[in-house]
């Protein structure tokens, strides 16, 4: 059988199976070459199928053992390469110790793409609009980054804000969530239930401060340290939508994003009710949408 | 390019059946399942992950055959919609049906059964993990699941019938 027979079939590469890290960052020394990291799969094969992407190299690294651990350390939660976003989802340490975050995987895709998906391949694809980004950033998550060179900490915002992207010899092995113990809650308006949110907002509420992420309004993920104080002053109370409105105005640093089929002036109406509803489900005990 | 195109050997087991064949890195699952394997009931509707039509288990876990390389599947158990009454741990009835192809016959939850085989396979794996899930809970399920006749109202049907 040809492969022309195919309907969707990607361009050709050549695929390397690692069996561990040192391996994978050897491979990806090769400056020369249009490489990508294959995790869950979840965002890259459609990219890869569409000819979206044509690298040279796909590394795979499911076989590399340990990356699909979550271990709670002293003040963070470790989170491997390849915990996927269904095991993060359900697990009950991140529920607990990273409110928002559990919220926000309730609302990200569909079971069967969770399954196999990954958090960190989610993060790293940084897609405009997406969830978990934009909680990441509001939660100020950390990046363990490995090239050949060795092993180093990045900021969410180093990697996740407008323009910036992973350097081309390097991968992200781990995220890091700090540990803030409290309510969470996510909201969403969708255009179908499953696919990227039009607007998405997270509410995590510890018991030092409140962190506010928002999605869809900017082509990055945004924190909203501005609403997110006056959340926290009025707790259980909720600001009204013109007062959400007003204080969102200073968090909005990034331009305006808008796609052909939801344009910027509707994204940013709708993110202060996106924003109390995930509020007001934060304050019922962080539940999640069952 | 084309031409340097290596072929990997491939082994896996598709519904009880030792395959071994080569393919090219780029091959997709859902493909080789098909033309390799001649599992005719992966179907392929969207081949990006969209739709849900070529849903199968691997390991245990559902997931869509075209957004996994071949190659990712060496070594793996993989059940399609052939292995459905051993994926609901039923044996099939008198008329060659299982339990669940029964229900969905039963509240006509196909009208041009494209979307069935995927749908079918991971409604067995969500009902072995939750025999008794609450109406979101389905709804939730089907989200990953197009069906361009517009059964749904029938599909939730045929699953609530089974979910007691």
């Amino acid at each position: 059988m040809a492969a022309r027979d195919f309907r969707l079939t990607p361009s050709p590469f050549r695929y390397a199976r690692p069996s561990n890290l040192n391996e994978a960052v050897t491979l990806l020394r090769d400056r020369h070459t249009d490489i990508r990291i294959l995790a869950g799969g979840q965002s890259l094969i459609p990219l890869l199928a569409q000819r979206i992407v044509r690298p040279h190299l796909v590394i795979d690294i499911n076989r590399i053992a340990d990356l699909d651990q979550i271990v709670p350390c002293h003040d963070h939660i470790r989170m491997g390469a390849l915990v996927r976003q269904e095991q993060a989802r359900v697990s009950s340490v991140v529920r607990t110790e990273v409110p928002g975050l559990s919220e926000a995987l309730d609302w990200v895709a569909s079971p069967v793409i969770r399954a196999r998906g990954t958090v960190v391949g989610n993060l790293v694809a940084n897609a405009p609009g997406t969830e978990l980004p934009a909680v990441a950033l509001a939660l100020g998550a950390r990046f363990v980054v490995r090239d050949t060179r060795g092993e180093r900490q990045v900021d969410a915002a180093e990697l996740l804000g407008l323009g910036c992207r992973l350097a081309p010899d390097a991968l992200v092995t781990q995220v890091l969530w700090p540990r803030n113990p409290g309510r969470g809650g996510f909201y969403e308006v969708a255009r179908r239930l499953g696919h990227a949110p039009v607007v998405g907002a997270m509410v995590s509420i510890g018991s030092d401060r409140c962190r506010v992420g928002l999605c869809g309004v900017a082509a990055v993920g945004l924190a909203c340290p501005t609403v997110a104080d006056a959340l926290y002053r009025r707790f259980p109370a909720a600001p009204d939508l013109a007062e959400i409105d007003r204080l969102l105005a200073r968090d909005l640093r990034e331009p305006a994003f808008g796609t052909d089929f939801v344009g910027a002036e509707y994204r940013r109406r709708v993110a202060p009710v996106v924003i109390q509803r995930a509020l007001a489900s934060a304050a019922a005990a962080g539940a999640g949408r069952h | 390019m084309a031409s340097t195109e290596e072929w990997l050997p491939l082994s896996m087991t598709v519904d009880r059946r030792l395959v071994c064949s080569r393919v090219r890195p780029r091959h997709l699952l859902s493909d080789v399942l098909r033309e390799h394997a001649g599992a005719t009931g992966v179907h392929i509707g969207c081949g990006q992950g969209i739709c849900g039509a070529c849903t199968v288990v691997i390991d245990g876990v559902p997931a869509r055959a075209c957004l996994m390389l071949a190659v990712q599947a060496e070594g793996c158990r993989i059940q399609t919609v052939a292995s459905l009454a051993e994926l609901e741990g039923n044996p099939v009835g008198p008329e060659g049906l299982t339990r669940l192809q029964t229900a969905f016959r039963q509240h006509h939850a196909l009208q041009c059964g494209f979307c069935t085989p995927g749908l079918l396979v991971s409604t067995a794996v969500f009902l072995a993990r939750n025999a008794a899930p609450s109406r979101d809970a389905i709804v939730d399920h089907l989200n990953g699941h197009l069906c361009r006749c517009t059964g749904y109202a029938n599909i939730i049907a045929a699953i609530e019938s089974l979910a007691r």
